[in-house]
Order: structure tokens, then C-alpha cells, then sequence
């Protein structure tokens, strides 16, 4: 399975965020998107799930254009971004029951308390999301995005709100995620927790894909050094150098 | 000059002239009604700025369904405008209607189905204003006035019919009707004229606001990308 | 289509079930509309002949006042938990989400008709358990979701959120308006079937176009 964006170009009002936009994820890749604020990460985030329509280019999984109005399509996708899309009113377990309905997937409580046990927070499922920590909304929303067990898995800064344990459970995840062939691909400021998880970096920079480093064991040193140097110099010239 | 303001400038000029003449008609050709008397002229510019009141909204509907449909921005400013001046000649509409009913009727306010729907579109165009000023994205805002025209437009009609259908279940408490108004060819011509006249006016303005609104979009625009400097971020070109 | 009525029913139990555990939404609704009945009483010294043409008029002031309190509060979850992303991905079409809104309005306003009616029965002494006025409550109201979801949607994402609701609704709702009021107190005093019959035929078209035309444009409120 290829997940392939091809010549991808979206404009907001004059200003162009994404231009012809080049990057292929193999089944099994954990791809880190690293930019500035502003760079595109977000925008190509929610191109790929679908919510946002390009200009021009086309996303393509397994040699096939993806159709996102069909519901299968964007099935095979899961979406976790700053906002938790969680009911305020509803329990946890409430929430994940709906999400599972609305996929036509098991909703019996079993089902529910596994995907609960997987995030760790089993011991609160039953209370009303309201009264959830940041942390606790992360969790529960990662179990959301989970559910329906996507192929693609798309995530905007997946470690805010999450404690030291959190982070560590959620790279768990993401590394049964790879074993199971599933695309990762992750936004972050986060560097020392993405690195054991990352099989590449991507930075975004004008719009395009200036830089792609695989992960072949990086030190964090070397990483933190090399994404501190692509940002502080101008966009054009990284431009420049990538084409 | 660039062509497309000279076309604009040669209509400005036309426009100009075909008011003036279809004043000049209402002034001087027309002949007093009988009934109402001189008041009754008023009747001319009530009717031709009821019309523009609508074709206005007919012209902001048909926008909006063309930017949903098409995404061009181009259409945004020209609904807006639409609307805008639509707004103005409904009250004028309204305005003159109830400078024609006082003396007439001795009312300033007659349940006429017409002048009721007119009155209800009017608070539709001020609704699709504030819905406006309400959103900040330009690309959301062109989108929900979009909306909003459609389903107002949509609202006419059905607005009109209840009226109407209100009327006719109690006529003895409205004011009168234009039945009784006696109508000469003269009339006709001049009605007709005026008719035309507001029209072509209401195609310059229409021009001109659009071309004005489509500039303040884009100075906004610019305006917003000067703005949204990241802390620590060079502006880059 | 399977798919797209599961979706709408799965919509709607959540949304039912949110309602229920806030209960805000339903207090409110429920409390603003006892004040109204009471204030009207002050405010009318009403002969049992004048109540009668009068009571249309009434209850239908109280629905659309707590309705619009309820249309106001149906889409904030969404909008605040940015809950409408996740929603687009998930449903077979976008006008589910309308659907699914728009019952959820629709039987709110049933059931806050369905206290008012009795109370107002024992209030006045006027028993307004008339099957033509219910069935005219009953599509006055889904006239009133139908476009006031559509609204709602918006302006729950602009500046002025509540405030603009009622601004941007009236004028588009104003043929409801006359028609329940008209064909509810034709019904309750007892006026000649074909005076009634045109306005419900009126609010037929009303729902039916409206209804049609908001599942039409639906998508361009929530999505891109």
C-alpha cells in the first residue's frame, strides 16, 4: 500500500500554502512533517482526510485516485487534530460508542473497553467528558481515531496534553500502527518522543518538501541541529535548495 | 483609460440621461390621475424601485448559486453589491409607497401583500449584511452569503403567497388597492420608461459597487497578509 | 441510503442523548415559555370568545421563542469541539448532518409543544387538545427546524452567534408564521375548512422547499 500525493496546490486567497506538492508514504512508514508555524502541515493534514479540496494534484492510495466522496474512502482514514471532537456531555464510553455506531462497527461494551484499555483509561470511561483533563482527552481522542481501525492515520501534534506515560503509550500505538502496515503520518514540535517512532522527516517549507532525512538511527542531537538550521534560514532560499 | 472603464463611463452617461428622461416623463408627459391627483406620480418611482428591489435579490441569488458552484471569487463582490443596492431602493420603494398611501388612504402603512413582502426582503438584505460583517475569512464569508441569498430569494416567493392569502381572508381591514387608480396609455409609456431607466441605473451601480467591493477585498487581503507574521519568522519577499 | 438513515438515526440518538444529559438546553427552553404564558395572561384580559382566536397565536409566540433558544444551543458542541470535521469524515453524505440536525430541532420543539399545549389548557381553561392544531404545530415546527438548522449552522460559526440567530431567521420564517398562526385558530374556531386548508397547504410547500434547498446547500455551511 502507497499512499502518493501528487502535485498538490492549495491556495488561500493570494496566498499560496501547498505547491505542487510531491511525497509518497510506504505501508508501515511513520512520516514525521516538520515546518514552521504556517508552512502547510495542517492544510496537508486535512487535504489527505479529505476536508479540504485541492486546486490541483491528487491523492493516491494503492494506484488508485482517492474518491473522498465515497464513504469508504474516507473509512480507511482516521483524523486526530488540536481539537478533541468529543461531546462534552456524553461519557467516554458514550462518545466511542457513538464513534463506532457511525462507522457500523462493534459497539457491544467489550469492543468499547478494549479500545478504552488501549489508551489507558479504562478507570474513567464512565465519567462525562466534561470532567476530562487535557491529557484525558487526548487519550480518549486517539482511541476515537482508532476505532475504526483506518489504514491511514493522520495526526496534528498528537502529544499535546499527554504526560510522560501518555506520550510513551501512544508511541506504543503508533509503533502497532507500522506493524500492521498501517501509513502514519504525524505532526509535531515533539522531537524526542517522535524519533523512536519516525522512519522518516519531511520538512514542509513554501509550500513544498524541502528536505526528507530517513531515520537510520538519528542521534536527537543531530536531529534537533539539523531542524534548528532549516528553519532559521528563509524560505526561499530552502526552496531553492530542495528543487 | 483602460476599455473597461470607458465602457462603464459611456454607461454612467447614458444612465444619466434616460433618469433624467423618465423624470421628465413623469413631470411632464404623464397626466394627472384623477382620482389621487398629483400625488399619485410618486407611483412611477415606487414602482420602478420595488422592481430593482427585486431584481436585485434575483441577481445576489443567482451569484450565490454561480460561487458555490463555480468557486470564482468575482461573484462575492457583485452579490454583495447587489444586495446593498437593493437594500436602498426597497426603502425607497417602501418610502415612496407610504408617501403615496398617506394622502390617499390615510394610512402610512397598508398590509399590501406586496408592499409586505417588500418590507420582509428588505430585512433579509440587512440580514445577509450583518451576516457579513459577522465572519472575518473572506472564503467563508462569500460562502454563507451565498447561502443565505439562496434561501432568502427561496423565501420570497412563499412570503408573497402569505400575504396575499392574508389579504383576501380579510380584505375590510386593509387600506385600498391600485384598482383604483385610473391607468392612460401615457401612464403606461411612462411607467414602462421609468421602468427601463431604473434598470440600466441599477446596472451601473451595480458595476460600479462591484468593481469598488472587489478592490476593498483585495486591499483586506493584503491587509491580512502583511499581518500574520509568526514571532521570530522573516518576512520573506 | 441504508448507510444514510443509520448515520441520520445514529445523529440523532446523540444529539437527543447530549440534550437530555445537559438538560440546559431543555430548562431554559421549558422555563422561558411558562414565564411567556403568564406574562400573556397579564397582558391580555382575554374574553373565553378572543382566547380562542387568541391561543394560536399565543402558543406558537412560546414555540418559536424556546425554539430558537434551542436552535441556538444544537450546534455549539459541534462548533466548539470541532466535532463537524470528524462528522464529514464519518457519514455517507453531508446532508445527514442537516437531517439528523434538523429532527433533533424538530422533535425538541414537539416536545416543549407537548408540555406547553396542556399547561396552556389548564391556565386559560381552554382545552387545546384538537388534533388539526397539533398536526399544524407539528409541521409548523419541522417548517421552523428546516430553516432554522440551515441558519443555525452559520451563525453559530460568525462573531455574533446567538444574537444574529433571530435577525437572520425571522424574515425567512415569516410565511410560517402566518400560516400556523392563521390555521391553528381557523381550526380552533372552528372556521370554514377552505379558509384553513390553503394556509396548510402554504406550510406544505414552505417545508418542502425549504427543506429541499438547505439539504441542497447544507454542505457549503460546514465544509470548505
Amino acid at each position: 500500500m502507497t499512499l502518493a500525493i501528487r502535485q498538490v496546490t492549495k491556495t488561500f486567497g493570494q496566498h499560496r500554502v501547498l505547491d505542487a506538492l510531491d511525497l509518497d508514504v510506504q505501508q508501515g512508514e511513520l512520516l514525521c512533517l516538520l515546518g514552521r508555524n504556517g508552512a502547510g502541515k495542517t492544510t496537508l493534514l486535512k487535504i489527505l482526510a479529505g476536508l479540504l479540496k485541492p486546486e490541483a494534484g491528487s491523492i493516491w492510495l494503492d494506484d488508485r485516485v482517492v474518491n473522498y466522496s465515497e464513504s469508504n474512502a474516507r473509512h480507511a482514514i482516521g483524523l486526530v487534530m488540536h481539537q478533541p471532537f468529543l461531546y462534552e456531555h456524553l461519557t467516554g464510553i458514550e462518545n466511542l460508542r457513538f464513534y463506532a455506531r457511525i462507522y457500523q462497527k462493534p459497539e457491544d461494551d467489550a469492543a468499547l473497553e478494549k479500545a478504552l484499555i488501549r489508551v489507558g483509561m479504562q478507570r474513567f470511561g464512565g465519567k462525562p467528558v466534561r470532567a476530562y483533563s487535557r491529557g484525558m482527552k487526548q487519550r480518549l481522542t486517539i482511541a476515537r481515531a482508532l476505532l475504526h481501525n483506518p489504514r491511514v492515520l493522520l495526526l496534528d501534534e498528537p502529544y499535546t496534553g499527554l504526560d510522560l506515560q501518555g506520550s510513551l503509550l501512544f508511541n506504543q500505538l503508533m509503533l502497532e500502527q507500522k506493524q500492521q502496515g498501517h501509513i502514519v503520518i504525524m505532526t509535531t514540535h515533539d522531537l524526542s518522543h517522535a524519533l523512536p517512532i519516525s522512519s522518516r522527516f519531511a520538512f514542509l517549507a513554501r509550500g513544498r518538501v524541502v528536505e526528507d532525512l530517513t531515520n537510520g538511527d538519528l542521534s536527537l542531537a543531530y536531529l534537533e541541529d539539523w531542524l534548528a538550521g532549516r528553519l532559521a534560514k528563509p524560505a526561499l532560499e530552502q526552496q531553492k535548495e530542495g528543487a | 483609460m483602460s476599455s473597461e472603464n470607458k465602457k462603464l463611463k459611456i454607461l454612467s452617461y447614458v444612465v444619466f440621461f434616460m433618469v433624467l428622461g423618465a423624470f421628465a416623463m413623469v413631470l411632464f408627459y404623464a397626466p394627472i390621475e384623477q382620482n389621487m391627483g398629483i400625488v399619485q406620480k410618486v407611483f412611477f418611482f415606487h414602482v420602478s424601485a420595488a422592481w430593482i428591489g427585486m431584481l436585485a435579490f434575483l441577481v445576489a441569488a443567482v451569484c450565490g448559486i454561480l460561487y458555490l458552484t463555480k468557486k470564482r471569487m468575482i461573484f462575492d463582490p457583485i452579490a454583495f453589491s447587489a444586495v446593498e443596492i437593493g437594500l436602498l431602493f426597497t426603502a425607497i420603494a417602501n418610502f415612496s409607497g407610504m408617501i403615496w398611501a398617506k394622502p390617499i388612504w390615510n394610512t402610512w402603512w397598508t398590509w399590501d401583500p406586496r408592499l409586505t413582502t417588500m418590507t420582509i426582503m428588505a430585512f433579509t438584505y440587512i440580514g445577509y449584511l450583518l451576516l457579513r460583517r459577522g465572519v472575518d475569512n473572506p472564503e467563508k464569508r462569500a460562502r454563507f452569503g451565498a447561502v443565505y441569498a439562496i434561501i432568502g430569494f427561496a423565501s420570497v416567493p412563499l412570503t408573497f403567497f402569505s400575504s396575499r392569502l392574508l389579504r383576501t381572508i380579510h380584505p375590510t381591514i386593509f387600506g385600498g388597492d391600485t384598482g383604483d387608480m385610473a391607468m392612460t396609455s401615457a401612464m403606461y409609456q411612462t411607467m414602462a420608461a421609468g421602468i427601463v431607466a431604473f434598470t440600466v441605473l441599477f446596472a451601473a451601480l451595480l458595476w460600479h459597487r462591484s468593481i469598488l467591493a472587489a478592490r476593498e477585498m483585495e486591499i483586506d487581503a493584503l491587509r491580512a497578509q502583511t499581518e500574520t507574521l509568526e514571532f521570530g519568522e522573516v518576512q520573506d519577499d | 441510503m441504508k448507510d444514510w438513515l443509520h448515520s441520520v438515526r445514529t445523529l440523532v440518538w446523540k444529539d437527543l442523548l447530549q440534550e437530555w444529559r445537559s438538560k440546559d438546553m431543555l430548562t431554559a427552553m421549558f422555563a422561558f415559555a411558562i414565564l411567556t404564558l403568564f406574562i400573556f395572561n397579564y397582558a391580555m384580559e382575554l374574553s373565553p370568545i378572543n382566547r380562542a382566536e387568541i391561543a394560536a397565536g399565543i402558543i406558537w409566540v412560546v414555540v418559536v421563542f424556546a425554539g430558537t433558544l434551542g436552535l441556538n444551543r444544537s450546534f455549539t458542541a459541534e462548533q466548539d469541539q470541532g466535532c463537524f470535521d470528524a462528522l464529514v469524515m464519518a457519514v455517507p453524505d453531508v446532508s445527514a448532518i442537516y437531517f439528523g440536525k434538523m429532527l433533533t430541532n424538530w422533535l425538541v420543539m414537539l416536545f416543549v409543544s407537548v408540555l406547553i399545549v396542556p399547561i396552556y389548557s389548564l391556565l386559560y381553561n381552554q382545552s387545546l387538545f384538537n388534533a388539526g392544531f397539533l398536526l399544524v404545530l407539528v409541521l409548523g415546527a419541522w417548517c421552523y427546524s428546516a430553516a432554522g438548522t440551515l441558519i443555525a449552522g452559520m451563525t453559530v460559526q460568525t462573531r455574533m452567534r446567538d444574537l444574529l440567530l433571530p435577525i437572520l431567521l425571522f424574515p425567512i420564517l415569516m410565511p410560517v408564521n402566518m400560516a400556523v398562526v392563521k390555521s391553528a385558530s381557523g381550526i380552533l374556531t372552528a372556521a370554514p375548512f377552505e379558509d384553513v386548508q390553503a394556509w396548510l397547504v402554504l406550510l406544505a410547500a414552505y417545508g418542502i422547499i425549504v427543506t429541499t434547498v438547505s439539504i441542497m446547500v447544507f454542505e457549503y455551511v460546514i465544509r470548505e
